[in-house]
Parts: C-alpha cells; sequence; structure tokens
C-alpha cells in the first residue's frame, strides 16, 4: 500500500509526486483520519483506501496519457499535413462510458454495505453499579452542541422516553460534563446528539465519522474505540465565531476504570475547607452561578444560564477534566501543576482569551473580579473534582 | 427579427423631432457614455469580463489574506470574526461575483458570434443584466465600508444566519447582494436561451451549434431553474431576519434543514453552472490546437446535458452528516457516484481529440490541457467523498476544500484562461504575449497545486474548515505554510497575466489589427475581422457543417488528403457595415440597476430608501417602454441603397 505509506494522501497530492514523498506523517496527528482506533473508523477507512487506491490509478492513466500526448503528438513543424480527422468512434466512447460505471457499481455495493453497517446499532448492554444500586446500562451519551462547547449527558437509566425536544431544557441527568468525557473501551457508544442554538458537528476522527448536532432535530450516531486511550476531536460545522475552539477530547477507559470514573463523577462537590476556597465559593454563588452549575452548590436551585443556550459547562468536576474553555486551554501544566495563569486570565476577562459575543449572550463574559476574588475563586475550582494522572495530563495537552 | 424593421420615423407620433423628451435615445460614440449606455452584446462581454476581474483581484486579495492568517499556528493577522467575514466574502464573491460573471462574459461576447446572430435577442435586457449584476456586486462589496461583512459563511446555514447568531447587517448584505445578482443570472438566462433557439444563422441546426455554445445553452437552463430556488431562501431568509418570520428558527418549531435543502438543491446545479462554460471553452481550444475536430461532438454534447440533468439529482451530498437518514444518504451517494460518468466521458473525449493530433502548445492550450488534468483531480477526490461513509470523515474538512478548488480553479478559472488568451484576439484585435502567458501559466499552475494540492493531506489529516486558527502539534504546520506559499504564487501568476495584458496592449499600439485567423480556428466568430466590427457579420453565414469556419478554408484532394482551398483572408468578411442596422444605446438598463442597491440599503437602513429605490426602477421601466426603438438620428443610413433588406438586430 504505497498510498497507505504516504499518508494515503489522496490522489492529488501524487500530482506533486515529490511533494508527496516530502510528506511523511505528521509527529502529533491526533485528528488524523486514516488512523482508525475503533471499529467504525476502520471500516470506513478499509472502505476509502481502496477507491482512493481507484482514483490513483485513474489519476496516473489521465496524467501519463495526457503527459504522453504533449511528448508524442506534439507539433513538430516538418510538415502542414493535416493529422488524420477523426470525429469520433461509437464503441469507444461507449466503452468509457460503462467502463468506469462498472467501476462504480463495484464501489457502491461496498459504499452501501458499510453505511449500513455504520446505521445499525447493537445491544450491548453493561453492567454498572450507580450510587450502589446494579443497572444495565445501553452505553449512550446524549451530546449538546452549543456556542462554542460540547456538553455530554449520562442518564443510566437510557435514553428512552426521555423527552429531548427541548434541548435548552433537558430532563436531569446523572453525569453532566464538558468538553472531555469518558467511555468504556471495546463498547458500541450511541451518541443522541442535539444543539442548543446553531448546528454543531461533532467529530471524534480515530473513533468514527462526524454527525451534526441540529437544533430541533435529534441526530444519532455511534463510536467505538478499540483500546483504552484519549482521542481528540473539533466541531467541524461552521457554527459562528470560535467556531474553531470547540474542540473535545475522549478519553477510553477499560470497564473498571470506567466504572471508577462513573463513581467519582456522580459524588457531589465537596465542600471547601480552606479560608480563600470558602470565599471564592461565595463568588461563585453571586456571580458565576448564574450560569455555571456545581452539584450540591446550585444544582437544585438554577434554572439554567443567562445565555441564549441556557447552559454553562458544569463545574462539579472541573479538575477531572484536563482541558476548559472549550477543550482549547491546558489545565494543567505539564508537570500537573494547576495550568493558573490560563485560568486567571480567563477568570480575568474570557472574552479576550476566547472571542465571544457576550453582549448577544453567547461565551462567557469579563466578570469584572478584582484579583483578589480571582484568586479565591481558582483556590475554590481547585476543591472541584480529583486530578487526573500525570500520562492523562501529558496525553491530552492540547496547547 | 422583422418587428423592428419600420423606421424610427413610422413608429409613434412625431417620432421625427425630439420624440418623447427625455426618453430620447443616447447616441452611442465613443467614451465612458457609450460604455454605459451600450447594448452592444460585445461591449457588455468586456464590462463583464472587466468587472470580473476587478473582483477577481477583491477575491484574491481575500483569499491572500486568508492564507496569511494561515500560515502559521495560532495566526493573529485577523480576528476570528474578520477571518469569518473574509473566508465568508472570498467564497461568495469567487462564485457569484468572479466564475459566473467571466462565464458570461464568454457567453455575452461569444454566443452570437458562435451562431451567426446580430446580437442577442434583447439587447437592452442584456445591457440590463450587466448593470444589475454590477449592482449587486458593489452592494454586496459595500458590507466592507459598512464594517459589516456577513460572517455565516458562502452557505449561510439556518439558524446561524439568523438575526439573533448574526446580528448586524452583514447577512442582510448577503441575501440583498445574491438577490440582486440572481436578477441579473436570470435575465441573463432567459435572454440567451431565446437567443440560441430563435438566432441561429440559417442551416446552424442545434446539432451543428459549437460545444461551447451547447454548454452554455445548458448553463442557462440550469440558472433559469436554480435561481428561482436561491432566490425563494433568500426571501425567507431576509424575511427572517427583518420580518421577524420563522421560516428557519427552530425555536418556533420549524427546521433548520429547510435552508439547506433549499441552498443545496440550487447550489449543486449552481457547481455545473460554474464548471460547463469552462468545458465548452476547453472543447473549442483543444480541437484547433489538436488540428483535429472535438472527438465525439454528439457524446460531448449529450454528456452536457446529462451533467445538467443529474446535477439535479445530487443535492443531498451536502448533508450526509447532517443526519438525513441512510435511505436518503444511500440514494444521494449512488447518484453523486454516477455523475462521475459524463464527466469522464468529456475528459477521455478531449484526450482522445488529442491523441493523433498535431498538438502546438500556445498559452491557449497550456490552459486547456491544464483543466483537463486538474479538473480530473478535482473529479476524482469528489468520487472519493461520494462515497457517503468516506465523505462522513472528509466532510468540512480541507480535503474538501482542495477538491472544489480543483475543480472551480482547476477545472473553471484555468478554462477560462484558457479562453482569454484564445479569444484575446478577437476581442481586442491583438494578440497576448505568448512568453508571458507562458509564465503566467506556470506560476499559476505551480501555485495552485502547491496550494491546493497540501489541502488533501491537511484535510485527511483532520484539519477541519472555516477555522480561524489551529494549534500547534496536529502536525498541519507544514502544509499550511506551503499553501500559503503556493497562493502567493498564484498572484505572481495572476501578475504576469495583467502584465501581458498592459504590454500587450502597449505593443500593438499603432500596429494594425492582428489578421484574420491567427489560430486556423474552426467556428463561426472568426468570420468576422479583429477586432469584430460592432456589427459582427456583413452578411449571414449560411451553415453547413459544424466548424463551418474551418471547411470553408480546407477540403479534400482525390487522394483525401485534406488541402486548403481557401485562405483565411478570403473565408473572413470585410467588416462592412452597409445596410447594417443596429439598434441604439440606452440609458435605462443603468438607471433601473440602480433602484436594486438603494432598495437593499432601504430594507436594511431606512425603507424610506426603499420608495426610492422602487420609484426609480418603476420609473425606468416606464422610460423604457416609452423610449422609441431607435435614435432617430442615429446612423443607419444606407437603406436608401435597398437592394438587399437590411438584416437587422431587434431592439430589446
Amino acid at each position: 500500500m504505497i498510498l497507505k505509506r504516504l499518508c494515503r494522501s489522496g490522489p492529488a497530492v501524487l500530482a506533486g509526486g515529490l511533494l508527496a514523498l516530502l510528506s511523511g506523517c505528521a509527529a502529533g496527528a491526533e485528528l488524523d483520519t486514516l488512523k482508525p482506533q475503533g471499529p467504525y473508523a476502520r471500516s470506513i477507512d478499509n472502505l476509502s483506501d481502496p477507491v482512493f487506491m481507484v482514483a490513483g490509478v485513474v489519476f496516473f492513466i489521465i496524467f501519463g496519457g495526457t503527459a504522453l500526448m504533449w511528448y508524442r503528438f506534439r507539433d513538430d513543424h516538418t510538415d502542414e499535413e493535416f493529422p488524420e480527422q477523426i470525429h469520433g468512434n461509437f464503441r469507444l466512447e461507449i466503452l468509457w462510458t460503462v467502463v468506469p460505471a462498472l467501476i462504480l457499481v463495484v464501489i457502491s455495493v461496498f459504499t452501501i454495505a458499510t453505511l449500513t453497517g455504520l446505521n445499525e446499532y447493537e445491544d450491548n448492554a453493561m453492567a454498572l453499579s450507580v450510587d450502589g444500586a446494579e443497572v444495565s446500562w445501553e452505553p449512550e451519551i446524549l451530546v449538546v452542541g452549543q456556542q462554542w462547547w460540547w456538553e455530554y449527558r449520562y442518564y443510566f437509566d437510557g435514553l428512552d422516553g426521555l423527552d429531548l425536544s427541548d434541548a435548552r431544557h433537558l430532563p436531569p441527568a446523572d453525569i453532566v460534563t464538558a468538553n472531555q468525557f469518558a467511555i468504556p473501551a471495546g463498547e458500541e457508544i450511541e451518541l443522541t446528539l442535539v444543539s442548543r442554538d446553531v448546528i454543531h458537528s461533532h467529530w471524534i476522527p480515530a473513533l468514527n465519522g462526524k454527525r451534526d448536532a441540529v437544533p430541533g432535530r435529534v441526530t444519532s450516531w455511534k463510536i467505538a474505540a478499540d483500546e483504552p486511550g484519549f482521542f481528540f476531536g473539533q466541531c467541524t460545522e461552521f457554527c459562528g465565531l470560535s467556531h474553531s475552539r470547540m474542540r473535545m477530547q475522549v478519553v477510553a477507559m477499560t470497564h473498571d476504570d470506567f466504572q471508577d470514573w462513573v463513581r467519582r463523577q456522580l459524588q457531589p462537590a465537596a465542600e471547601p475547607t480552606g479560608e480563600a476556597a470558602v470565599r471564592g465559593r461565595e463568588v461563585f454563588e453571586s456571580q458565576c452561578a448564574r450560569c455555571h452549575v456545581v452539584n450540591g452548590v446550585n444544582d437544585e436551585t438554577s434554572k439554567g444560564a443567562d445565555l441564549v443556550s441556557n447552559a454553562a459547562p458544569n463545574l462539579t468536576h472541573l479538575m477531572s477534566r484536563t482541558t476548559f474553555a472549550g477543550g482549547i486551554f491546558n489545565l494543567y501544566e505539564p508537570g500537573g501543576n494547576l495550568n493558573r495563569t490560563r485560568l486567571e486570565a480567563w477568570l480575568r476577562n474570557a472574552p479576550a482569551e476566547k472571542p465571544a459575543y457576550a453582549e448577544g449572550r453567547r461565551g462567557m463574559p469579563a466578570m469584572g473580579l478584582s484579583e483578589d476574588q480571582i484568586d479565591d475563586v481558582v483556590a475554590y475550582l481547585v476543591t472541584l473534582g480529583e486530578t487526573p494522572t500525570l500520562d492523562i495530563i501529558a496525553a491530552t495537552e492540547v496547547e | 427579427m422583422t418587428a423592428t424593421t419600420t423606421t424610427p420615423a413610422t413608429v409613434g407620433e412625431g417620432a421625427a423631432a425630439q420624440p418623447l423628451g427625455v426618453y430620447t435615445r443616447p447616441k452611442g460614440g465613443n467614451g465612458w457614455r457609450d460604455w454605459v449606455t451600450t447594448v452592444d452584446h460585445k461591449k457588455i462581454g468586456i464590462l463583464y469580463g472587466a468587472a470580473a476581474l476587478f473582483f477577481f483581484a477583491i477575491g484574491g486579495l481575500e483569499a491572500l489574506l486568508i492564507r496569511l492568517q494561515m500560515a502559521t499556528p495560532d495566526g493573529t493577522v485577523l480576528g476570528a470574526d474578520m477571518y469569518n467575514q473574509v473566508f465568508t466574502m472570498h467564497g461568495v464573491t469567487m462564485v457569484f461575483l468572479v466564475i459566473m460573471p467571466l462565464a458570461a462574459a464568454f457567453a455575452n461576447y461569444l454566443l452570437p458570434l458562435q451562431i451567426g446572430a446580430r446580437d442577442v435577442a434583447f439587447p437592452r435586457l442584456n445591457a440590463l443584466s450587466f448593470w444589475i449584476f454590477l449592482a449587486g456586486g458593489l452592494f454586496l462589496n459595500t458590507s466592507w465600508l459598512f464594517g459589516d461583512a456577513p460572517t455565516g459563511g458562502w452557505f449561510a446555514y439556518a439558524p446561524n444566519t439568523g438575526v439573533t447568531f448574526s446580528p448586524g447587517h452583514g447577512m442582510d448584505f448577503y441575501a440583498l447582494g445574491l438577490q440582486i445578482t440572481g436578477i441579473a443570472s436570470l435575465l441573463s438566462a432567459m435572454n440567451l436561451i431565446v437567443t440560441v433557439l430563435n438566432m441561429r444563422a440559417p442551416g446552424m441546426t442545434l446539432f451543428k451549434m459549437p460545444v461551447f455554445t451547447w454548454m452554455i445553452l445548458v448553463v442557462q437552463f440550469l440558472l433559469l431553474f436554480a435561481i428561482p430556488v436561491i432566490t425563494v431562501a433568500l426571501f425567507l431568509l431576509l424575511f427572517d431576519r427583518n420580518f421577524g418570520a420563522n421560516f428557519f428558527n427552530p425555536e418556533m418549531g420549524s427546521d433548520p434543514l429547510l435552508w439547506q435543502h433549499l441552498f443545496w438543491i440550487f447550489g449543486h446545479p449552481e457547481v455545473y453552472v460554474l464548471i460547463l462554460p469552462s468545458f465548452g471553452i476547453v472543447s473549442e481550444v483543444i480541437p484547433t490546437f489538436s488540428r483535429k475536430p472535438i472527438f465525439g461532438y454528439e457524446f460531448m454534447v449529450f454528456s452536457g446535458i446529462a451533467i445538467g440533468f443529474m446535477g439535479w439529482g445530487v443535492w443531498a451530498h451536502h448533508m450526509f452528516v447532517s443526519g438525513v437518514g441512510p435511505i436518503a444518504v444511500g440514494a444521494f451517494t449512488l447518484s453523486t457516484m454516477f455523475i462521475a460518468v459524463p464527466t469522464g466521458v468529456k475528459i477521455l473525449n478531449w484526450m482522445a481529440t488529442m491523441w493523433g493530433g498535431k498538438l502546438r502548445f500556445t498559452t491557449a492550450m497550456l490552459f486547456a490541457t491544464g483543466v483537463v488534468s486538474m479538473f480530473t483531480v478535482g473529479g476524482l477526490s469528489g468520487v472519493t467523498h461520494a462515497v457517503a461513509p468516506a465523505d462522513t470523515q472528509q466532510t468540512d474538512t480541507y480535503y474538501i476544500v482542495a477538491h472544489f478548488h480543483y475543480v472551480i480553479f482547476g477545472g473553471a478559472l484555468l478554462g477560462f484562461f484558457a479562453g482569454f488568451y484564445f479569444w484575446w484576439p478577437k476581442v481586442f484585435g491583438h494578440m497576448l504575449g505568448e512568453r508571458l502567458g507562458k509564465w503566467n501559466f506556470w506560476t499559476m499552475l505551480i501555485g495552485f497545486n502547491l496550494t491546493f494540492g497540501p489541502m488533501h493531506i491537511l484535510g485527511l489529516q483532520g484539519m477541519s474548515r472555516r477555522i480561524d486558527t489551529y494549534s500547534p502539534g496536529f502536525g498541519f504546520e507544514l502544509w499550511n505554510l506551503v499553501a500559503t506559499i503556493g497562493a502567493f504564487t498564484i498572484a505572481l501568476g495572476v501578475l504576469f497575466f495583467a502584465l501581458n495584458v498592459i504590454f500587450s496592449a502597449r505593443r500593438a499600439r499603432g500596429l494594425p489589427p492582428v489578421g484574420p485567423d491567427p489560430w486556423d480556428a474552426r467556428s463561426l466568430e472568426w468570420f468576422c475581422p479583429n477586432p469584430t466590427p460592432v456589427h459582427n457579420f456583413d452578411e449571414l453565414i449560411q451553415v453547413e457543417s459544424l466548424d463551418e469556419f474551418w471547411h470553408r478554408k480546407y477540403g479534400t484532394d482525390e487522394n483525401g488528403r485534406i488541402v486548403r482551398v481557401a485562405t483565411a483572408e478570403e473565408v473572413c468578411q470585410k467588416g462592412d457595415a452597409t445596410d447594417v442596422h443596429l439598434p441604439s444605446p440606452s440609458y435605462w438598463p443603468v438607471v433601473l440597476a440602480a433602484g436594486f442597491p438603494l432598495i437593499g440599503y432601504g430594507i436594511m437602513y431606512n425603507l424610506w430608501l426603499c420608495a426610492a429605490g422602487g420609484i426609480l426602477v418603476v420609473m425606468s421601466i416606464y422610460a423604457w417602454v416609452f423610449e422609441p426603438p431607435d435614435d432617430p438620428d442615429g446612423a443607419h443610413g444606407h437603406e436608401a441603397d435597398g437592394a438587399a433588406e437590411p438584416e437587422e438586430a431587434p431592439v430589446g
């Protein structure tokens, strides 16, 4: 598979063959569509590889043919004779109508087969302990898009029967997290997608293709990872100002680790103990709680966020995630310390860090906090959730 | 063509003196006044071309800004908001204000000539089309001056383009601007269809028309049916934004996918609107410089028609990941794959035309073969994402950006450059320089591949489209930098073209025009001397075969060898305007067109302006109707001669 080795960069790159040789495969290619890490992405890859091959062959025939003719039929000005005046050849033309059609028929058979496979959902219930009760959970996650971050909601009783018609007022979920979510490896994870404002598109290239989250509609898709690992994604439907800053990461875990993750995520926020953290919580309640929710603090009282989308990231387990602000900033420094500079800058003036229309109630506004208040809020935020291990922090670095 | 053969003196009472005050027609002549009031299809063609190249410069600058921003990760050349404005306007400009009017330029200039006609069927309407197009294009670009260019992308997906998510007037400029240029396209489509169907020279059956004329005809039908769809969609968007309608508002229960369906039912035929004119040009250039007739004329025509028809059945391939359901996805994946068949036929027929020929690599021929190879790349990458599962990985990535630039730049734009070099002597009476032409071709070709070739890799590496910046570490750095270098190489190529235009005009100053047949060409337009005289043909041409001009020059001897039977000078007409009566210029097309931007600004800023614009439009229509069919003092004075009934163009 020469194409594969050349990053399978498609026929056009072969046009500049030298370019393709130079391409190599980039070191950090977390979004690479040609490195499937799960069965669905692989089924797409297995389908598109031969199509790239066929396209490459056709390209070489056309390009080689043109080059050959440039050389062979160049007018050498030796005489003024006209070449033979051929007006056409019916048989030949039928031939090059039918042969490409037949090639396409073959491709379309495999296309339809793959398409069918990607649209079938299996029953794969897994046993899970939720708050001490054993539940049989068919892995499914409600994915909610809004400007410019993703929310992931877990309902361990299943999504059947839930009213998802109004994405701005969704039924309470067991776990609500943002921009970074966990899945059990080796399982089919059904994604149900809705949007709270405009159209977004959810894409984890290593685990499957993309699917739009369309306001007013409920769409489905599925992902699966072969092995535990970290996978990156990006919103791919243009969704306005900070479209490029709407990213996400998936952490695929063993069943045990996933069970452990679920157990921890189900905990409400711990009571802060330090003085600064207590003060920070007060600032949170007076300022941040207008939009953000921390379970155990304002999840019962919150009527939603004072934003067009009616939602802001749930911060109950903020520190268990490694990125923030739509998956674009590292929450931790490589050594595992808090990325304090970035977090404080964010609290100081979020729109300067990530473009937003705060005046149109889209995106986090500058809160006008004093430096002391910012210190206090940071002291409070670091109490929310457990710090992940260093290898996770290293693997999910985004900046 | 008989309706206006009466002399002006007999039309309307008192036409002899100053008939209706202000409604007298302008005299024509030279200078800017002539260009503004002209109804001559050739001048209108040149105007279209000049306007399109002007917008090409703007769209090209926008492209360079995009590439500057993307040259390095975390680029800071443009902010997010400015980037969104720039990429939106780049797309809108290149599609609606560059490629479409370039096609209109060639169609206007050449189509009447290729069918042996005096002008298009409705010359004043033709002028109106141009001025409305220009009004719409300028209107759209004035959004920059208001600091409020559209940010929703040329595809303008709802509900992001609604007033909640796109406050300001950017998307109003988009909706109104495209609405205005849409009027121009519709008028022009009807005009050209009537022209082709009714005004062909005697003996020119449909299947003796040049392939270019055929492709233009197909395109006009596509426009005729596609423009109304976008018109409806834009009105709905406009009503949503300005009058509180809820056509695309999901909160009120409407489905944002409605916009996508409407937009792409227009948008996909639009792709063929962009590419088929270039296919037509290539089908003229390659036979000429291969010294062979086009291979499989009927196949070429029918494949063009087939593309036109099938183009209506593939729109939802833009929506494979929108959740339209697997049956729809399956159906559209199949239809999309099979539209590659007639397209492939064209490629192979061009190659068969070259096969066994005697290829002369003029700049025009280089550009035409450039289309054959570069469009092939775009076509093949198109097949790779016609495969719907693969498209779920590729859509909305740079792979798609690469794909459609190979189609629209590599297919359409290179074809228009072939046309420039091929027909420049026809239009301006002097050749473009071949040496600079070759520099132009090679820098553009290399720059083009440097820019868009790497985007295939970037897309497959997972780089999304329409992102204003990207982070380091995803492997995007190298190829983005290469693409930026490529973009500036293209700009250099365009600069060579501009220099070529200037230098060749300067060189030709004071010299007699180029001879009648610089390329040993084949079709009817070459019967006219170069540059084409204002009246086109001295007398009607009796057409007996496809490539009539060539067949008048060459015959076969008893051994079946091709021999020249007449020189080009003998075959070519003399440019003698005796007994020719041309329609007079008119003020009203340009005045009428000026009303539309007023209405546009009015909807955004002050409804009274709408009233002013509306009055201007209606008054202009009345003036148009009441102006005499001709300038009573105009020079058409050979009818006393009386030997032959003067052949006249109708007065639109």
